[in-house]
């Protein structure tokens, strides 16, 4: 169980409190309602290059690191479809210092066209070293593209392509600014061994003079039902043949998603899975294979990806996946394996309540989807489900009109 | 409300750093036994090492191997049912194999410790390395080694360990894929035997543990000699007496270069190690280092670039690694050595320093936050044998280290001339 305490500035800012009097760290949390979701489909990768120049001065603080650095503070930033997340962790007494960056990068920034350029630079780098120089890296800049036709999960965050980071100019970015980042389109969460009545004086100091925006609604295209199976090989330089296939599921909000979360570890979480005693292990058809969810705001994905062992072809990895999950659709399972995945999310959950960033990462973020209580309901929510609702779920999720796959074949 | 948002608020520097000291108890059959108590979470961790790694091996990949395997099947546990029972409790066990070391740790819920605690002992006392489940990890192995041999960096840590220790020193020789044909259950069973035993063996236990959870480990690993080896052997090898200065492996249709200098510098058990350790941080050890600024943010050549001191419990290497746009190769490398000459040249100036300082000592405060953290920041002093204060001694260093013992260590190690360098991409 959690505990926190929330209130809310007049300009719209939620902060929620959280109190871990073990640790002497603070644990300061930067949520923005922003993600590359939110991006122009002619404008990709802005969301996550704008997190780049978040850290290239603000309205009244040339460098965002150098401070923080000053008094053993540390931080990093991520960029999802669905969110953009500043965090920083800072010695207790220095914690002021946390308030003082956040607010004024929250008021405004000030960099330059030169900055803007070299970011560009160092974020088409990221491109390279994460998506094209690497083996199989450009999955999912090809795959998502095939499951969406509408709906932006249709691009990754770091974009569509290199060139859209690459015209980039300081108008359009400051627009995306003006558009998104405002006090009321944010959430901080502070967690530590403070107290709320602390915490409530540093926030109205710091934040309650930063004036409130006008966000538009959000309003993104919905994902029409997929209504027949899409394919797409392609050739690369890649030792080995590959699969990575994707199943629309639902959106966050569905209890449907929780069941599909089991189901993805029912296949393929630990070595005791499914899929790894199968078709890694007993059959030896693949070196590796992997279930899981995307794990988005909106209907996202359910994802199969595996490395075929050299002399296994694509029809007998298909066949084998489909035996696998046409065993979930027919119930073909046993109740002590659902037992056993609820006990690995409650461990997992356990184990990840150790760290205090964690937590507040988790309550800004359960706050953003509803309520930050919500963050006490998940183990309820997975051990409540019922093996009906597996095979139900799964008997919708697994049907072929609902696939998308990439093969990867090996160019030589 | 007179807000003045261009001064920075008050701050202090960080005075104290509570570091908690393990305690120190020996099981009854006298394997040492380090405690840790501390958190809130009711989780226990265990780590136990052997004098099991590369340096012990007599064949490419046997001490990784042994360590990898060690789950796939025991004398009374099949590697399914390992499997199952760590998945049903939410335990995990995850061997890491070093170049010195073998080491297997143990996460589990307090509650489930009985229970977990047996499959451990299991697969350390009585591991078989069954032949179908070797096959199937090797076959598994062989196309992760070629997955991972298609990316720069790693073919860049290949040719740049073995440009500075040599093709058959244990910190420097190479994997190759024949390697993987070339191991029998038998070479696994004889170095399980040689190496894991009581009398080569050390355990940390740190999370929210009582005298019970140590009364179970003792029952399991303390009541008396297991695998007792009267001798065990600690071979010597020798570093090259030359050290090719450049290495460049073209590589055709890539877009990014891996880049590696450095060279082989003390360890953590020599006494400039900490100031050393002050000078690196400087250059190449936080995200506002001297590096990041020029390479990343200054240049825009790369997303990110660091430089490290690595700890081998017979030497240690320096080495600054970036991924770099291929057109920008040799540039990047340039302006790596002006920075790496300037640590030697130029005093380092007082707001600098200070500010390292304190981001050195907040660093170490977020080590010791949490009980698992206390635990694997000692990891490595335990393994050397190191003395427990190791890390009062780092933060006196960090707090009086003066510019110009700054400037003297750097030229007494890091002279700019003297780094090796592995290109991994486009070099002209």
């Amino acid at each position: 169980m959690i505990k926190f305490e929330k209130f809310s500035l007049d300009n719209g800012l939620k902060f929620i409190v959280h109190n871990d009097p073990s640790t002497t760290i603070v644990a300061f949390n930067v949520l923005y309602n922003v993600g590359s979701r939110d991006e122009n489909p002619d404008r990709t990768g802005f969301a996550h290059l704008f997190e780049h120049l978040m850290f290239e001065g603000s309205k009244n603080i040339p460098s965002y690191d150098t401070p923080l650095q000053k008094v053993g503070g540390e931080n990093n930033a991520f960029t999802s479809n669905d969110i953009t997340n500043y965090y920083i962790t800072v010695p207790k007494e220095n914690m002021e210092t946390a308030f003082w960056l956040e607010s004024d990068r929250m008021l405004g920034l000030d960099f330059s066209e030169r900055k803007l350029e070299i970011q560009k630079d160092v974020v088409i780098e990221e491109f390279n070293q994460r998506y094209l120089n690497q083996p199989y890296g450009d999955a999912f800049l090809l795959l998502r593209p095939l499951a969406y036709k509408v709906h932006p999960y249709l691009w990754p965050t770091i974009g569509k392509d290199i060139s859209h980071i690459r015209d980039a100019n300081i108008t359009n970015v400051k627009n995306f600014f003006n558009h998104h980042y405002a006090p009321n389109n944010a959430i901080v969460c502070v967690a530590g061994n403070v107290t709320k009545s602390e915490v409530q004086l540093l926030a109205e100091k710091w934040f309650s003079d930063i004036p409130k925006k006008e966000i538009e609604s959000r309003d993104l295209k919905k994902e029409p039902p997929q209504k027949e199976a899409r394919i797409l090989t392609v050739e690369r330089n890649v030792p080995f043949k590959a699969i990575y296939k994707a199943f629309h599921m639902s959106s966050k909000y569905k209890r449907e998603y929780y069941v599909t979360d089991l189901i993805s570890d029912l296949l393929a979480n630990g070595k005791s899975s499914r899929l790894y005693q199968n078709l890694v292990k007993s059959k030896r058809l693949f070196s590796e294979i992997n279930a899981y969810i995307t794990g988005d705001i909106d209907p996202g994905l359910f994802i199969i990806n595996g490395k075929l062992m050299k002399k296994v072809g694509f029809d007998e990895a298909e066949e084998a996946i489909r035996s696998e999950l046409e065993q979930i659709i027919d119930g073909n399972f046993m109740d002590y394996e659902v037992e056993k995945v609820k006990n690995k999310f409650e461990s997992v959950y356990q184990f990840s309540q150790l760290s205090t960033l964690n937590k507040a990462m988790s309550l800004s973020y359960f706050e953003l989807l509803e309520d930050a209580e919500i963050i006490n309901q998940e183990i309820d929510k997975y051990r409540s489900v019922q093996r009906e609702e597996i095979v139900k779920v799964a008997s919708k999720l697994f049907k072929t009109e609902n696939s998308s796959t990439l093969y990867y074949l090996p160019k030589n | 409300m007179n807000l003045n948002r261009k001064v920075h608020p008050e701050y202090r520097t960080i005075k104290n750093i509570n570091i908690p000291v393990p305690a120190i108890l020996k099981l009854d059959n006298g394997i040492p036994t380090y405690v840790i108590n501390a958190g809130t979470q009711d989780v226990i961790k265990i780590d136990i090492q052997f004098n099991a790694g590369n340096w012990y091996q007599t064949k490419p990949t046997i001490a990784r191997t042994t360590n990898e395997m060690l789950l796939e099947g025991t004398q009374n546990l099949s590697s399914q049912e390992i499997a199952e029972k760590l998945d049903f409790y939410g335990a995990f066990i995850h061997p890491q194999p070093t170049k010195d070391f073998a080491n297997i740790a143990l996460y589990t819920l307090k509650k489930y410790l009985r229970e977990t605690i047996k499959i451990l002992e299991e697969i350390i006392k009585y591991p078989t390395f069954p032949e179908n489940e070797l096959d199937t990890y090797l076959a598994k192995h062989k196309q992760k080694f070629l997955i991972e041999l298609e990316k720069i960096t790693n073919l860049a840590r290949r040719e740049f360990n073995e440009q500075l220790f040599g093709k058959t020193h244990p910190y420097g020789a190479k994997v190759e894929i024949e390697d993987y044909d070339n191991i029998s259950k038998n070479d696994l069973l004889d170095f399980h035997k040689k190496f894991y035993n009581s009398n080569n063996c050390k355990i940390i236990l740190s999370g929210k543990v009582d005298d019970k959870d140590i009364q179970l480990v003792n029952q399991h690993f303390g009541k008396e000699s297991w695998n007792y080896q009267t001798e065990i052997k600690d071979p010597r090898f020798d570093f090259p007496a030359h050290v090719k200065k450049e290495l460049i492996v073209e590589k055709k249709d890539v877009t990014q270069s891996a880049i590696r200098l450095g060279k082989i510098i003390i360890n953590n058990d020599h006494t400039d190690y900490h100031k050393l350790n002050v000078v690196n941080t400087i250059l190449g050890g936080y995200f506002g280092s001297r590096l990041m600024k020029k390479i990343r943010e200054d240049k825009g050549y790369t997303y990110g670039i660091n430089s490290v001191l690595v700890t081998f419990k017979n030497t240690g290497y320096f080495v600054i690694l970036s991924e770099v746009g291929a057109d920008v190769t040799k540039m990047a490398v340039d302006d790596i050595l002006t920075e790496v000459k300037k640590l030697r040249e130029k005093i380092v100036p007082n707001d600098e320093l200070e500010l390292v300082k304190n981001y050195m000592l907040g660093d170490l405060l977020r080590s010791f936050d949490g009980a698992f953290e206390i635990a694997s920041s000692f990891k490595p002093v335990i393994e050397l044998e190191l003395n427990l204060n190791y890390y009062k001694k780092q933060i006196e260093t960090i707090k009086s280290i003066t510019p110009d013992e700054i400037i003297a260590i750097a030229n007494k190690y890091l002279h700019e001339n003297t780094l090796a360098k592995t290109i991994v991409g486009k070099y002209n």
